[in-house]
C-alpha cells in the first residue's frame, strides 16, 4: 500500500510538473469573461453617446470601461488568477478588440439617435410657438 | 436565486440607461429650439449615468456564473464526494471480507 501511495505522489507530481489544467472549466471562464465584456462594451458605448463624446474621449471612456471591468473580473476570481486561468493575458487583454467593435457601433447608435429624436419640421413648429411675437430668439 | 437577482438588477440598470437617454434627447431638442450650442448633459442625467452603469457592471459580473477552478487536484474538481446519508449506510457486514480494491481519492 506504501508503495502504491509512492507512486500516486510521483504521478501527481508529474501532472504538476506538465501544467495541467481542466481545459473545460478554463473554456467556461473564457466565456464568463466574453460575456461580462461584451455587455459592459455595449453598456459603455450606450453612455458614450449619450454623453456626446466625439473623437478621442469615447476610446478613453472605452480604456477606463474595460479597466473597471478587468479590476472587477480579477476581484471576482478572489484574487488568485492562476486558480481559474492559465495567464493573466486571460483575464486582462482577451475579448478586447472584439468589445471595441460592439463599442463602436452603439457609440455611434446611441449618439445619433438621441441627437435626431427632434425632427427638423417639429423644431422650425416649435421655434414658431416659442418665438411668436417675431423675435426670432437670436440671430440666425 | 443569484442568477435571478442578477438579471433584475440588470434590467433596472438598462431602464435607468434608457431614461437617461430619453432624458438627453429631450434636453439636445431644447438646445436645437434655443439655438444653443450642446456641451454636455445635465447632472441629472450624469448621475442616472453613473448609476446605471454601476448596476449594469453588476449584472455583467454576476449574471454569466462562477468561475470554475482549472486546478485538477483542487476540492472542488475531486470526482468521488461522499454523500449525504453517510447515517444510514453499514459496513459492519459480511461484505467486508471481501473487500474490493477501491482506488479513489475521497473528499477531504
Amino acid at each position: 500500500m506504501a508503495a502504491h501511495n509512492e507512486s500516486e505522489k510521483k504521478s501527481s507530481d508529474s501532472v504538476n510538473d506538465l501544467q495541467t489544467f481542466r481545459a473545460e472549466n478554463l473554456q467556461s471562464n473564457m466565456k464568463v469573461i466574453y460575456y461580462s465584456r461584451t455587455f459592459l462594451s455595449i453598456i459603455g458605448g450606450v453612455i458614450a453617446g449619450i454623453l456626446g463624446f466625439t473623437g478621442l474621449a469615447g476610446f478613453v471612456l472605452y480604456f477606463l470601461i474595460m479597466a473597471i471591468t478587468s479590476i472587477a473580473l480579477i476581484a471576482k476570481a478572489k484574487f488568485s488568477i492562476h486558480a481559474y486561468f492559465d495567464s493573466w493575458n486571460r483575464v486582462v487583454l482577451d475579448g478586447f478588440l472584439g468589445g471595441l467593435m460592439s463599442f463602436v457601433l452603439f457609440w455611434t447608435f446611441a449618439y445619433d439617435i438621441i441627437d435626431s429624436f427632434y425632427c427638423p419640421a417639429k423644431i422650425a413648429e416649435k421655434r414658431a410657438l416659442l418665438f411668436a411675437d417675431g423675435s426670432a430668439g437670436k440671430a440666425v | 436565486m443569484g442568477f435571478s437577482l442578477g438579471v433584475v438588477i440588470g434590467a433596472v440598470g438598462v431602464l435607468i440607461l434608457s431614461h437617461a437617454a430619453y432624458a438627453t434627447s429631450q434636453y439636445r431638442g431644447l438646445l436645437k429650439i434655443t439655438e444653443d450650442d450642446f456641451s454636455g448633459p445635465p447632472f441629472n442625467v450624469v448621475v442616472e449615468l453613473i448609476v446605471g452603469l454601476v448596476l449594469c457592471m453588476w449584472a455583467a459580473l454576476a449574471v454569466p456564473g462562477d468561475f470554475l477552478s482549472i486546478h485538477p487536484h483542487s476540492d472542488e474538481n475531486r470526482i468521488v464526494s461522499l454523500p449525504d446519508n453517510l447515517d444510514f449506510m453499514i459496513f459492519n457486514h459480511r461484505g467486508k471480507v471481501f473487500v474490493p480494491e477501491i482506488n479513489m481519492r475521497l473528499k477531504r
